[in-house]
This record gives C-alpha cells, structure tokens and sequence, in this order.
C-alpha cells in the first residue's frame, strides 16, 4: 500500500508543524456590515500564526500574543475578506463589504472550494435568489436556461424529474444521469431536496474539473451546497400559491367534422357511413382537464452563534396537476450545523435532510385518449356507464343501442380518457433520511484535515388497486352484472377462473435502500512569496445501488379503502402472490489527488487524478480505472500592459483537458438460452410425445468495462467596462472513446440475441457563450441583461464494422423511427421522405408506392431509384436533440419595484408527432389536420386525405424550435419597518407564452430520456403549463 | 476530549478505509451464477435446442408464405384487411428485399446452422473430458448434422449461391459448393447415425440414417445428378423401416405421427405443458363465424381443378377443408366462414386454434422418396420401372395407374402426382422453379412471375445493411 506510506509521511508533516510562540499583546474589536449590525460567527485569523477566533453573537473577537505589525484576516461568507494590521491600538472596528462582484465568490469544486478568479475551466453557478425565483419542485428544473452547456428538458408533470444533459448525449447504453453531490456526499438524485433549502448549484462541465469524481463523472457533476447559517438569527418565510393551465392546447375537430372525417376515411375502404344527427357530443380535453394548482410554503431559522451556526427549515410542497387528483405533495425538514471547536480549529458540520412525498399518479395514456376519441363518444351514457366507442354500424349512429340485425361495432380501439383517470387508484408514499457528519480539523494554518460519513436510507411504499369489475362492466355498457358473476363460476371445472373475473386487483409494494459513503481528505494551502500551491489527496469509500423491493398482489379485496389489506379477502378464488428482488448494490472504493500552482495569480496550472475501483467490474481483467486532468490559465489582466486598462478589467485564458467516466453501464452476461415452456429450445420426442428440454447458446460475450470519456476544452472568462459585462466563452470536445451499443447479430451469423459491445465513439462539441451586463445607474434604479447560447454537435463515430444499425423510437404500432449509425447523431430520425399526396389510382400505378398505397394517402419518395418503396428508402433526419439552445433574462429594480423576465430557447431539433401519426383508423384529429385534409384529386398536395396510412414519415417530423418566456416576475420590497428586516410580495407568471411552429401540444418531449425509446415523441406525454403564481416572503 | 487525541482518532480512521483494495471485492452478490442456480448443460440439451428451433413461429406463419402462399397451390387467405403483415406480397409476387417472411426464414435457418455448429464443437470438447458411458457422442454430431444439412438444403433452394457460415458471412459460395457441404453433412450423418428401429421409443422423432438418405435423394435430385437421387432413394426403399400408410387421409392427423411412412417431421405437443410448432394450425385455420384460425394460406381454385383433372376425390377432401363442411371428427364448418377453402393438413383436432398445437409437420415421408426414385428413374431412361413407384403412389388413393407413358408424358406425370401427393406440404414452390415450371404456371397463374428474378428470393434488405459487401440475387 504505497498511499499508506503517503499518509504516514503527511502525519509526520503535521505533527511537525505544530508547535511554537511568543508572548506579546491582546487585541479586541467588533465585526459589523456596512449598516453598523455585527457579524456573529465571522473567522478572524493572523496571517501566518495559530491565532484565531471567531466572533461572537455581538459581533466581538479577542486575540491574544499578536504583535504589531501582525495581520489579521477577517473573512465572513457572503462579504469580501479584509486584512486589517495590528497597531498599537487594541481595539479595532472592522465594516466588512458584501460581496458583490461574481470573481471573489467562491466557487464548489469537489472536495474543496475555490474563488472564481483561480478556476480555470467552465465551471457554472446559479445561485439561491435565481433557483426560488422559478418555483419548481426539482432546482434542475428552475435552472432551466441559465446555464450554458446544459440542456434541461423539462416536465410538467407533478412530481417529475427534468432530464439534464450536460454538454450533450455522450452514450447510447449507460446511464445518462449526472452525478449529484449534495454538500460533498454523493447522492441519487435531488428530487428529496427543496430548492429553498438551496444557496448554490454548481455545474462542473468540463472533464478537467467533473474528473475528481472520476468513473462516475462522465454526464457532468452537479454540486449543490445548501444553506448554512450567518450572523444575526433571522427568521424566515416564504410561501406562494399559483394555478396552472396547459400552456399550448390543441384544437381538436368537432363532432360534424369528426363525422365528416370519420365518411371520407370508411367510404375509402367500403365501409360504413355516420349519420350527421348523433346523440352525444364531448370536447374530451374540456371532460378531461382542469386547472392544477402549486403552493409552496416554507419556514427557516438560521444564524450564527461563537461557537455554532445553524439552519433548520421546513418546506412544504403541494400540486395538483392538470388531471382530477394527480397530486404530489412533499415535506422536507433540514438542519444544517456547523460546530467550531478549540478556536475554531476543528469543527464539526452535521447536516440532516428528511424529505417525504405523497404522489397519487394517474395515467397520462389520458392525454392521447382524449385526442384520439371521437367526440361523438359521450363521457357518460344514460345508463350511468362511461361512453365507449360503440357506434351502431347499421343505423350510423354512435351508440350501443341496436335493434334486431344491427350490428354493433366499434369507432377505433381507443377507451375513455376521463373514465382512465377515474379508475386509477394509485398512492405512491416515499421516505427519504439523508444526512452526514463532517469533521475538519486544521492540522497547521496550511494543513487541513477532513473527514466526512454520509447516508441516506430510502423508503417508497405503493398502494394499487384496480377495480377490475367496474372496468369490465364499463368497457361495454351491455354487460350487465350477471354476467361478469357467470364469469366467476368455474364452468369447465378445471378448478381455476380467469382473474378478469376477479372483483378486483391490490398490489402493494415496499421498496428501499441504502447508500454510505466515507472519505477522508487532506487539504494543502500555502503561500511562499508570489507562489501560490493548493493541494488535495484523499481516499473514499462508498456502497450504493442496493436496493431490495417486495410486492405482494392479492384479488378480490375490500373495496373501501380503509378495509384494504391482502389478506383480508371477500373470496378465495385467486391465490395471492408475493414478489421479492434484491438488486446488486456496488462498492466502490476511490483515492483521488489534485494540485493547483499559480505564480502572482496570473499563471495557472492545474493537475488531477482520480482512481475508482468498482464492484460492478470484479468479473473482467482489471476493475480500477485512473482518470487524469489537466488544465492551464492565464490572467492577461494581471500583467502590467494590461493593469491600467480602463475597458478591459478582467481576462482570463484557460485551457483543459481530463478523461471521465460513465460506470453506470449494462453488463454482458455468457448466457445460455434454456427454461421450460413453449420456447425454441425444447423439443417433444417419444411415442407420448414428451417436451424435454434443450439450450442454445446465446450470442457471445464481450467484456464490457466502464465509458471513457475524454475531453478538452478551451476558453476564457472576461469583464469589461468595470465589469458591468461579465462572462466566459468555451469551446469544447469530448468523446466517449468505448461506448456500449447494442448490437443485432448479423441475420447469417449464429448469434442469436442482441449483445452489447464498445465498438463505438460518441463525439460532442460545442461552443458556449455567456455574456451578463449589470449596470447600477443610482441607487433607485438598476437593470440587467444576461445572455446565454450554447452548441451542441453529436456524432456518432467508429462504428466496427456492421455494428450499428439498432433501431428504435417505436411508435407502438409496429413503426420505427430512429436508427444509431455511424456518421449521424445518436439514434437520428430515420424513415420515409414524404413528399406529396397520391391524386389519383393511376399516378400510383406508375410510380414506386407501397403496397396498398391509395389516392389521398403521402408518397413516399424512392430513395435509391430502384422502383420498390422499402427499408432502402429510409432517410436520416437529424435528431431530436437540440443543436443550440439559449436564454435571456433581463432584470430591472427601482426604488422597491423590482420586475423580470426570463426566456429559454432551442433549436436545430426535430420532433415527432405520434399522436397525428398513429391512427388506427376512427379517431378524432386535430382541427388543423381536418381542415387542411386532402379531399380529391387536386385538392391539396400536401397533406393526407382522411383515408391514410400509418406510416411513420418525415410529414409528422416536425421542427422542435422554440423560444418559451419561462419567467415574468414582478415584486414589491419592503426594508426594516420594526421588526421586519425585508418583505416582499411578488406576481409570477411560468411559461406565459411560447413560439413555435410545432402542431401538438409541446416540443419538450423528454419522456424518460431514454435516446432509444419515444424520446422526442409526442405520443402521451404530459402537457407544458402556464401557471400564474402570487408570493411573499418575509424575514425578520 | 484533548485535541490530539482527536486528531489521532481522525487519522486511524483514515488508515482504516485506506486499508487494501479488497474493499470492492467485498460486496454480497446476490445474483447467482448459473452454477449457483444448479444449472448446468450437456451436449444432448444444446443438441435438442438445434431441433428446437424448428418450433419457432416462423415455420407457422413467414415459412407459409414462401413456400405455398406464393405458389399457385394457396391463396393468401384470411380477410382482405388483413394482409398477414406482407403475405399479400408472396401471394401477389410483389415481395421486395425488405419482406419480412423472407428474412425471417433467411435468419431462422442460419441461426439453426448455427446451433447445429456449436452443439457439434460443444459435444466434441464435452465428451475430450467427459465419460460417454451411452455412446452419445457419434449419434448426437450425427443428429446435428442432418439438422445443418436440413436448414442448408431449405437456404440454397430459396437463396442460391449463400455464405457457408464456417467460411465466411459476407461472401456467397458457388450452389455445387454448398450443395458438396450438404451431401458431406449427410453422410456423415448416414454413418453415424442408428435406423429409425433402432432408437430407443424415448427418443423416436430424432433424426435417422433414414432421414439422412432420404433428404440425400432429395438433395441429389435437385442437382439433377439421377443416379445418385436413385441410389440414395432405393437404399431407403430397401431399408424395410419404411412403407406407406394405408389411408391417405390420416396421413396429416396424430394417428400417423412419426408412423411407417414418417421419415422425418417437426414434432408439436398439444397437452400441458404445451409446446407446439406454435401456431402452426390455428394461422391456418377456419377465419370467421365459428371458425378456429386466422384463416391464411387457403388452397386455390386452380389447386381443386387439379384434383378434379385427376378425380382425384381422397387426396382433395384429405387436404381441403371446404366451407360448410363436416369434418372427420364430427366438426361442422359454418358455410359463412371468411374463405371458401382452408387447408386440412393444417388442421389439429384436438388443439384448432391453440396457441401451441399438436401438429407434426411432416418434411419427409415414403411417399416422396417412391416419387424421387420414379422421376430419377424415368429421367435415367428407365421409364417403365418409373412408373411402377408412381403407381404404388397413385394405387393408394384410388387412382389408374400410369402405363405405356413416354418419358416426357411420365415426367409431367410425376410431377402433376408431386403436386396433388405433396400438396401443401411445404415443395410445391420449389418444384416448380426446380422443373422450370414456375414462369408458365405463375403467368398462367395471373401472376407476374419475372424470369431471370423471381427463381430465387433476395437476400434480405436489413444483411445487405449490415454486410453491403454481399451480392444481391440477380434482378433485385
């Protein structure tokens, strides 16, 4: 163990340095702000001594065996530090200065914290005020457009989590996730975290910095540093309430066009025609939405006492969504400590998070009900039952109702989106327990020490019931109750009953788990004349990713839900089943090492390594993987020629490169194909003819280790004009050198299954440029203006040969869309170019049409010239990931006004419209698609008639720009008036209007994020919302 | 608590997690290996897989329609909506590179290849170290070597000139170099393996040296080498396993399973645990009122014009399933059915529309190899023995012989028998391109059959992707 023999010589280090002293003199004073109020807890140190002390809850320090013409540091998170020399005096008054510019604040970099002007790479920050100002339940989602290089898909969704990409899709197969450190412990996700609770969020985009988290570093690092406590206790409150609407409705076609439609579609096949007179009429999305509503209500008290800051709050979360009772509620309870002990050379900080959720889910498959039912479909019947798409095909009328002869059919497959909700019984309860101790001791003035144990333990409950009997009876209003009871009876005496006859169906399911990590690590900072050295080394230790869940089913329970319980049934027809799965938890043990060297802060040099060993790899040749960094920076501004510069204040060169990792990967498995049943490798033999079983071998293995991802990045920070414009512009490049695709066997080979293998390269790059312009013109007014674009190019590269050609993006209809292959983005649109409508029958006869092609339906256009419409004509259309993204922001504050306006931006994408596309036939439209319908030969050429096909094409491809306003706000401060230190009232309006030539109800389709599934696919997704939201808060 | 002491405390802790990288070996694996699961295989399973993959779905609906959808026996069938994803396609001869069936059949058989060739090497190197107490390992290569021979013959029929996958997966072996790997395959398999007597009742269904020999004569008389076909079906003829069955019209029900004229067929399980050539019947049964399928692959007017040529009354009504007729085992048919005809081989009366039936596809029977060994005796100038197999065919159900017939006249003859003998029993396509019928029938037919394109299938579109270095079939 040679890091051993590294740590022994560190003690030596550190027990040598602690000794000395001289006797002199005691000084004394007090610590305020600007307005005269003292500082409790601001540090108070002598250069180059061990003589410290903190202030106390009045503001007042000691110092004793200080020496004129010593210096004393003071410094107090949140103002800028000031030096202040020892003179004959004893007593000194010190007024600290809030920090205003954004080059003093201190940056979170990952086992430690830096001042802006010393980082040197692109490293974002957003701050508390920016992430409460867009009340959201996750902060990723509230920071959505502030970052440059990190693309956030949002959702609307109660309770969702926004998809985060930073600096672009780097793999096909491995988690997509970034990594989340909460105040140094390494986290799930922060979906337990309330956005109050937040003082800063930083995004450590380049490799050169995200590497000191080496193997599960490759997504971006997301660090979130919660809030402590500072000076005086000041009392908290903040609350706001809003209501929500869909942002981007559709307009559906009404009952007469549906019928119109619904003709022109059956007359093409022969079928039957709807008469215009019908019973019902249902504007289903009218049946189906309503307005949510939000509410946040929070509570804190924090300060800072001599010997103990402290934080503790309550948040409580509450939405409804846009469906009847979809809701989400969450609680979360904090409490943030920090302990300075032994005059402040050892401190003790504990932080505790308790977060707990209620979220009653329903299903969104509801949306594109609504869009598909015809309107003609009444929500109820007379009778009391939910409307089907029942129609009468004799009479035409749209009912179940028949006489003798009739026949009773359907419009389309489709059920009732209203009675979807209705019968969805769903309670999902979550636990979350998250806190770590951490211990920091000042082994020297230079030499710091820290060690830190963190853990979260996780409880998620599920309650499901199913109503099974009322779905059945309601599927079809002709059932009577006789019949679903005849159903119960075991007829042919085979002792068992279909459970569709079962009354109904309860699941309940309880997961959990676990997650520790410990680390230990030593912080080096010194300075010897103009020669500036920081150092880190440390050592960790983690397990995570266990998790255990069991399930136990039951049918035929208590209907009222206090009486729900599996074992108490009303009948023992149905046996009950219980469910129990571990899943493989990882350890994974680190040490990690970086140096920083600057001469006179104008010459920066960097260097990092990371070394993580994985449980998940033990099966392979090697299991530890090293992760380097480097990165280099040049001050210009700190050199002479440049000192005087009136314009240009600040500029900053930096250069980096690092290599990350993605861990978080599926893993090969030699398999044997084999298990009973009716599957291709058994076989029957014998006069009785017996099944014996057989085994084939699967397709071959390949070992698969952990994504590297290497990147460099170039760039520089600038301030101008007395840094009223600040900002820092990069280019980078990173590659995932190995990623993991999923490969189909040739046809003609023997391997049967798909199987993985790193056989190929994912490039990203792009530019990012952030540009902030704050200019304070007196002090009753004061505006800003902040911009930030960013690019993004994804490639696929390297493919080995034959390897790519996985296809996904099903529409569910048998439909694809997307295909990875090399040269193209991951998994790029890829289908037909549609390019007009067929006119007539005899145009088709003479041209490459698909089979069954029909006047009126999209011509496909014959790629290759071979005369056959097939696979061969498929084209690639880009992808469904943004090439650019953007946002603005623009603030204005005068007197006690103050008013904003945040807007956020993408481009270069395209969406798909699967909601237009897939129809089965019978299903409503949209009122754009009616009215702009093919109708004859020469009526249109370029969109279907009502008659069409159902083939995914590039007509349903849509551009997926958009420019969405997110934020205007407007708000009303009031300061000190008696008790109260600041108030504040303020009106938000969320996502109030949005530009985009898109025909359904939103572009940001994230779905789960999955690049291979319906990702950029509109099919059920959820909605955007315009919420209109009234705030307040209070400090005293 | 003295500060030092923490600091000691601190720095112990340290060195405890920096203790050794043992740590990540460490966790629990909950996970078990197959070994841990008591899972473990000998060469029999991976040799029962190779006949497994004859059960696939495949062979239930795609092999439908490129062997008898597409010919001018059958129909696509069932409703005109449903078009049975692109049978209308084989049935309209407007099938394209990127078919479905026909990569479907394309990638059966080679992954059947593929088992075969890795259950021969795992045999091989299970049995270098492992006890054979049962003598298994020559039967078990030998098995799996007919199987290869099997899927190989049905590929080189379909697709000509293919990729031996052993040699290379892109490039495309001349047909006699496939066709020499086929015949080594079989003889090996004809050395190794036991005569259909001579197995013990558990393992009846498995491939003999009778199968070996017949798909032998089969294989020769493709390749048109006669004295081969003939010698090779002669030595099945004068083996004694093998004889025809008396009544021609059981020869597709249970009854006859793997019976005296069965050479070799698919073996299907109707009872619990299920496990038939999945839905190998109920695709092909009655679509409609009562009706127990999805109705595909329905025999042709022209098909029922050629039994009634013939008067050929038993093999019609053993084949046919007509609307509005009552079946042998007392099931009535309703007259309103979606098609006027389905295919009664097809049918399983004890599992119609099941999920996995009892249905034994029958790929060799005696009747056959008497066929094979009359056309390759008849095109060898031995016109008169010819047709005395012929007639112990047509003597069966109830037909004149044939006498005093020419060469050609016994030619046609043959293969007029071959047709209404082996209707829809997975050849009639192949015949027909095979005699050079196929342009004349097919246009005759109303069928737009291209010379020069139509005689083989393309190689599918998605290999081309993946392999665009392999030639395409000629007018693809």
């Amino acid at each position: 163990m040679k890091l051993k023999l590294f740590f022994a010589c560190i003690i030596f280090l550190v027990f040598s340095g602690l000794s000395h002293a001289q006797q002199t003199k005691t000084i004394s004073g007090i610590i305020t702000d600007a307005n005269q109020v003292p500082l409790p807890g601001a540090e108070v140190k002598v250069d180059g001594k061990e003589i410290y002390d903190v202030t106390d809850f009045d503001g007042n320090f000691t110092l004793e065996n200080v020496e004129v013409g010593d210096v004393f540091r003071v410094t107090f998170l949140g103002f800028a530090p000031q030096e202040v020399e020892v003179t004959e005096n004893s007593n000194y008054s010190v007024v600290l200065q809030e920090d205003a510019g954004q080059l003093d604040e201190v940056v979170v970099v990952g086992y430690g914290s830096q001042s802006r002007a010393d980082i040197t790479g692109a490293i974002a920050s957003v701050k508390s005020e920016d992430i409460v100002k867009q009340p959201a339940l996750n902060a990723a989602q509230a920071v959505q457009g502030k970052v440059a290089g990190v693309n956030i898909i949002a959702n609307d969704a109660p309770g969702s989590t926004p998809t985060v990409l930073v600096r672009g899709l780097g793999t096909a197969e491995g988690g997509r996730d970034p990594f989340y450190v909460v105040d140094g412990q390494p986290v799930q996700d922060i979906q337990n975290i309330s956005p109050n609770d937040i003082e800063s969020i930083e995004f450590l985009k380049g490799a050169s910095y995200a590497n000191i988290y080496g193997i599960r570093a490759a997504n971006g690092v997301i660090l979130i540093t919660t809030k402590r406590g500072k000076g005086k206790p000041t009392f908290s409150f903040d609350t706001y309430y809003g209501i929500r609407t869909v942002q981007n409705q559709v307009e559906m076609a009404n009952g007469s066009q549906y019928i119109d439609y619904f003709n022109e579609e059956s007359a093409a096949s022969g079928g039957y025609q709807l008469q215009q007179n019908q019973p019902f009429e249902t504007d289903w999305y009218d049946e189906l939405l309503q307005t949510g509503t939000i509410s946040n209500n929070s509570f804190s008290v924090s300060g800072a006492g001599e010997n103990i800051d402290y934080f503790l709050s309550y948040n409580f979360y509450d939405e409804e969504g846009i469906l009847e009772e979809n809701n989400y509620s969450r609680g979360t309870i904090r409490n943030n400590n920090t302990f300075h002990l032994f005059d402040d050379r050892f401190r003790i900080i504990q932080n505790l998070n308790i977060s707990y959720t209620n979220e009653s889910p329903k299903p969104f498959g509801s949306f594109s009900n609504a869009y598909r039912q015809s309107p003609l479909v009444p929500v109820f019947y007379p009778n009391g039952r939910f409307g089907q798409s029942y129609v009468n095909q004799t009479t035409g009328i749209v009912n179940y109702i028949g006489g003798e002869g009739e026949s009773i059919g359907r419009l389309n497959p489709h059920g009732n989106p209203v009675s979807d909700v209705f019968f969805a019984d769903e309670d999902i309860n979550t636990t979350t327990l998250q806190g770590q101790i951490t211990a920091e001791l000042d082994l020297t003035d230079y030499l710091t020490f820290t060690t830190r144990f963190g853990a979260t333990q996780f409880y998620y409950k599920r309650y499901a019931y199913t109503p099974t009997r009322e779905r059945w009876l309601n599927a079809d209003p002709r059932r009577t109750l006789e019949q679903f009871q005849q159903g119960r009876v075991d007829a042919d005496g085979d002792g068992s009953i279909s459970t569709e006859f079962a009354n109904n169906s309860y699941t309940v399911r309880d997961e959990n788990y676990f997650r520790w990590n410990i680390e230990g690590f030593l912080t080096f900072e010194k300075t010897f004349g103009k020669h500036n050295l920081d150092a880190t080394v440390g050592i960790s230790r983690e397990n995570f990713g266990g998790r255990e869940f069991l399930e136990g089913q039951a049918y035929d329970v208590f209907e009222e839900r206090r009486f729900r319980e599996i074992s108490r049934r009303t009948a023992n027809f149905f046996d009950n089943t219980v469910t129990q799965e571990f899943n493989q938890s990882t350890n994974l043990q680190s040490y990690f090492a970086r140096a920083e060297y600057n001469f006179d802060k104008k010459y920066y040099l960097r260097a990092v390594v990371r070394r993580d060993g994985s449980s998940n790899f033990i099966t392979g040749d090697n299991y530890f993987a090293t992760f380097p960094a480097f990165s280099v920076g040049w001050t210009v501004t700190n050199e002479e020629f440049l000192n005087d510069s009136e314009v240009l204040n600040y500029f900053k060169i930096f250069a980096g490169w690092g290599e990350i990792g993605n861990a978080n990967v599926p893993i090969n498995i030699q398999q044997v194909n084999s298990g009973d049943g009716s599957r291709n490798t058994n076989y029957v033999f014998g006069p009785t003819q017996s099944l014996i079983l057989g085994a084939a071998f699967g397709s071959p293995v390949e070992t698969l280790e952990w994504e590297t991802t290497q990147e460099w990045e170039v760039g520089f920070d600038y301030g101008l004009f007395d840094r009223k414009l600040t900002g820092t512009a990069a280019y980078y490049q990173r590659t995932n050198t190995n990623a993991i695709i999923q490969v189909t066997p040739l046809l003609n080979s023997a391997a049967e299954g798909n199987f993985l293998a790193q056989a190929a390269e994912v490039v990203n790059e792009g530019f990012e440029f952030l540009a902030n312009w704050s200019d304070d013109i007196n002090d009753d007014f004061s505006y800003n203006i902040g911009v930030n674009f960013s690019t993004n190019e994804n490639t696929v590269q390297n493919v080995r040969e034959a390897f790519d050609g996985q296809t996904g993006g099903s529409l569910g209809n048998g439909q694809i869309t997307k295909r990875l292959k090399d040269g193209e983005p991951l998994f790029a649109w890829w289908m037909y170019e549609a390019d007009g409508v067929w006119q007539t029958q005899q145009e088709i006869d003479n041209n490459p049409a698909v089979g069954n092609a029909a006047p009126g339906h999209l011509r496909y256009v014959d790629q290759n010239d071979d005369g056959v419409i097939d696979d061969r004509d498929k084209k690639y259309f880009g992808s469904y990931i943004p090439t650019y993204n953007y946002g603005v922001r623009f603030g204005v504050n005068y007197k006690n006004i103050d008013l904003s306006v945040d807007g956020y931006g993408v481009g270069g994408n395209k969406v798909y419209n699967g909601l237009k596309n897939t129809r089965l036939g019978g299903e409503n439209v949209t009122l754009e698609t009616f009215n702009n319908r093919w109708t004859g030969p020469g009526s249109t050429n370029s969109a279907p008639g009502a008659d069409r096909d159902a083939i995914a094409s590039s007509y349903y491809l849509e551009d997926g720009d958009f420019f969405r306003i997110n934020n205007m706000t407007v708000g009303y401060t009031l300061e000190d008036i008696s008790l109260v230190k600041r108030a504040r009232i303020y009106f938000t309006l969320q996502n109030p209007f949005m530009f985009t030539d898109y025909s359904g109800f939103t572009p940001e389709l994230n779905q789960n994020g999955n690049p291979k599934q319906t990702t950029g696919i509109e099919l059920s997704a959820y909605p955007t919302t315009r919420s209109f939201l009234l705030g307040a808060n209070l400090q005293l | 608590m003295k500060l030092k002491n923490i600091i000691h405390l601190l720095l112990f802790s340290l060195i405890i997690i920096s203790c050794d990288e043992e740590f990540v070996e460490e966790v629990e694996i909950v996970d078990p290996t197959a070994e841990e699961r008591g899972e473990f295989n000998v060469p029999v399973d991976f040799v029962n897989g190779v006949y497994g993959r004859h059960t696939d779905f495949a062979y239930a609906f795609a092999y439908l329609g490129i062997t008898e959808i597409i010919s001018d026996n059958a129909d696509k069938g069932s409703a005109p909506t449903d078009t049975g994803t692109d049978k209308h396609l084989l049935d309209g001869l407007t099938h394209t590179t990127s078919t479905p069936s026909i990569q479907n059949m394309w990638t059966q058989w080679y992954k059947t290849i593929g088992r075969a060739t890795l259950s021969i090497e795992f045999t091989e190197e299970y049995y270098a170290e492992n006890p054979d107490p049962e003598n298994l390992e020559s039967r078990l290569i030998g098995e799996a070597k007919f199987l290869r021979a099997l899927n190989y013959f049905w590929l080189v029929r379909s697709f000509g000139p293919i990729p031996l996958q052993h040699v290379s997966l892109v490039e495309r072996a001349p047909v006699e170099e496939i066709y020499s790997y086929i015949e080594q395959d079989l003889n090996d398999a004809i050395s190794l393996l036991p005569a259909k007597s001579e197995y013990a009742p558990s393992d009846l269904g498995r491939a003999t040296s009778g199968a070996a020999q017949a798909l032998l004569a089969k294989v020769y008389l493709y390749q048109e080498e006669w004295q081969a076909a003939a010698d090779a079906a002669n030595s099945v003829i004068t083996s004694g396993e093998y004889g025809l069955e008396d009544d021609y019209a059981t020869l597709w029900r249970e009854s006859t399973e793997n019976g005296i004229e069965s050479i070799f067929e698919l073996q299907g399980r109707g009872e619990i645990p299920a496990h038939g050539i999945q839905q190998y019947s109920s695709t092909q049964g009655a679509r409609g009122p009562s009706g127990w399928g999805w109705g595909f692959n329905t025999p042709t007017e022209d098909l029922v014009n050629a039994f009634d040529s013939e008067e050929d009354e038993i093999r019609k009504n053993a084949t046919i399933v007509f609307a509005g007729e009552t079946l042998w085992d007392g099931r009535e048919v309703d007259p309103a059915v979606e098609n006027p005809r389905y295919n009664e081989k097809a049918y399983s009366s004890a599992n119609a529309g099941a999920g996995d039936g009892d249905k034994n596809i029958r790929v060799l029977r005696y009747a056959e190899i008497l066929l094979i060994y009359a056309e390759a005796l008849n095109e060898l100038g031995q016109t008169a023995t010819a047709e005395d197999f012929l007639n112990m065919v047509r003597e069966r159900v109830e037909l004149e012989p044939k006498t005093g017939l020419s060469q050609e006249e016994l030619r046609q003859a043959i293969w007029k028998e071959r047709r209404l003998e082996l209707a829809f029993e997975h050849d009639r396509w192949f015949d027909l391109i095979r005699t050079g019928q196929a342009a004349e029938e097919m246009i005759e037919h109303g069928k737009p059959f291209q010379t020069g394109r139509h005689e083989l299938f393309p190689i599918p579109n998605d290999q081309l992707i993946q392999t665009p270095e392999m030639e395409q079939n000629p007018g693809w």
